[in-house]
């Protein structure tokens, strides 16, 4: 079969090209090298459009889609109504629905993003703030800790020595060195802690008449 | 010869009378091709054939790749991390580069005085997409932002700072649009899709995860503020430091503002056409339901 050189699209490509060269103000040549399109053999001497009757067509040649190549291919050669190539009301409707469904508008999707955006800003500033609380209560937990850290080991020192003390008391006493846990230690060291206890209350009742005694003086020292 | 020739016709005359080229007129340059050395032959690659010797290299049993002898090799070591995970869920795009653009451009493979969309450059074999393979379209790439000097109307999908930076250093326009994987296969190859009869669909928007990134004037995205689009561009201009050249005095302004509606898929063809490539026909809806579905 003798094809043309040039089928009729490169012609027509051809010719635009020729047109933009020849419009062209600078003169220069537009040397455009593009793929030739690939030949559209459609068939259009011969078509091929089946029998909807009969029984030994495959049924999927009888299908709409089938309808919609045929009318691609051959046009209105092919016996196809060209409306039946759109969407059928009922169909219209259920492709609206579906897009309605999972189709979000754009308004819609911009809000959403709004919203999931505010929300993060809103999870991160409260962590912030939580953050910058407890930081704002380190100082005084930094020097609370320190206080009671040091308060134990004073008061371990001083244990240690009262401790140490006693014992030499009791050393003193006994004229040995008195095993703490022995109950002549232990004697010892309720006789003292009396001794101590009575040294305490005889200062408070001092302080006390101190105390009462000095106003009573002072406000008749004024009057 | 007795009649006068036209000087410098001499080659040309040649080249005219000379034989068509076929395979049977040409050879390689010399040196050009080298054969290749052939194992198990001659005092050098015979005796061993460059096999070793003995054991498995010679015997041609070594253990598969990555095996360690019995301990456990590196590649099972190593906990799992999910770095790939849902990596054949990801969008991907095919990179483009300011080079091949150029390179394109320079042997007219592509058309700038007409807007370059994604037909355009699959149509000059300058990319390769394939839908099917959760490719989204093509990206902008910078390399060759240096040499790249072509004032063009282009429309990509994605693009990197340095790229918008350079086409538009170069007095072009860009853009970048999203196409979903229905109208991405349309777009790529509009004839199959004219011949099946079908109406053109509209496009899709982005899905929530990129409507952040098309709407952004910064990307250049189809669906920013024109204003925040020039704001953008003076911006990248005072950035990477070259004079913004103004569109609007340029002789092929009409060409460089043409922009697709959101829902447009080729430009000249509207939603819900059908196009019969035989009669070379355009058939438009008359149904208000059917043209208020296609303009929504």
């Amino acid at each position: 079969m003798a094809a043309p050189v040039l089928c009729g699209r490169t012609a027509v490509l051809c010719r635009t090209l020729r047109g933009i060269s020849s419009s062209n103000p600078c003169g220069l040549l537009l040397q455009t090298a593009s793929y030739n399109p690939r030949p559209l053999r459609l068939n259009l001497s011969d078509p091929y459009i089946p029998d909807k009757e009969s029984d030994e067509t495959p049924a999927w040649q009888k299908t709409a889609r089938y309808d919609g190549k045929l009318y691609g291919r051959y046009g209105s050669a092919s016996g196809v109504d060209p409306a039946s190539l759109w969407p059928s009301h009922e169909q219209l409707d259920r492709v609206v629905a579906e897009e309605r469904e999972w189709q979000p508008t754009l308004e819609e999707m911009l809000r959403n993003i709004e919203l999931k955006e505010k929300e993060e800003a809103e999870k991160r500033q409260a962590k912030e703030r939580l953050i910058a609380a407890n930081m704002a209560k380190m100082p005084k937990m930094v020097a609370d800790w320190r206080r009671e850290k040091r308060e134990t080991k004073q008061k371990l020192k001083e244990d240690k020595a009262r401790r140490e003390q006693l014992l030499e008391e009791a050393r003193v006493r006994f004229g040995y060195a008195l095993d703490p846990r022995s109950p002549k230690f232990l004697e010892m060291v309720a006789e003292v802690e009396k001794e101590e206890k009575k040294k305490k209350k005889l200062m408070k009742r001092r302080l006390k008449d101190e105390q009462t005694a000095a106003p009573v003086t002072t406000p008749a020292d004024v009057s | 010869m007795s009649f006068p020739k036209k000087p410098g016709s001499k080659a040309l005359d040649v080249l005219q009378n000379l034989p068509r080229i076929s395979l049977a007129n040409l050879r390689p340059e010399p040196g050009a091709k080298k054969t290749a050395p052939r194992r198990g032959r001659g005092q050098h690659g015979g005796n061993r054939s460059g096999r070793g010797h003995k054991g498995q290299r010679q015997r041609g049993n070594r253990p598969r790749l990555g095996f360690e002898g019995g301990q456990t090799p590196f590649y099972l070591a190593i906990p799992k991390y999910g770095f790939n995970e849902g990596h054949s869920r990801r969008p991907q795009y095919q990179p483009l580069s300011l080079k091949r653009l150029q390179y394109l451009i320079d042997l007219g493979r592509v058309d700038t005085t007409q807007p370059i969309d994604l037909t355009q450059l699959v149509n000059a074999r300058g990319v390769t997409i394939q839908p099917l393979k959760r490719d989204y379209g093509v990206q902008l790439v910078d390399e060759g932002e240096d040499i790249f000097a072509a004032k063009i109307h282009i429309e990509v999908q994605r693009a990197s700072e340095g790229a918008i930076a350079a086409i538009e250093r170069n007095g072009g326009v860009i853009t970048t649009s999203f196409y979903d994987p229905i109208s991405l296969g349309i777009v790529i190859k509009p004839v199959p899709f004219f011949l099946r009869g079908q109406p053109i669909p509209k496009r899709m928007l982005p899905g929530q995860d990129m409507v952040p990134y098309y709407t952004d004037a910064g990307n250049r995205g189809y669906l920013a503020d024109c204003e925040k689009i020039q704001q953008a561009r003076l911006a990248l201009a005072q950035k990477y430091g070259y004079i913004l050249p103004d569109i609007s005095k340029d002789e092929l302004y009409h060409m460089l503002s043409m922009r697709k509606d959101v829902r447009q898929i080729f430009f000249g063809l509207a939603p819900g056409w059908v196009v019969n490539m035989s009669e070379k026909k355009i058939l438009k809806p008359t149904d208000e339901k059917l043209l208020k579905y296609y303009s929504s």
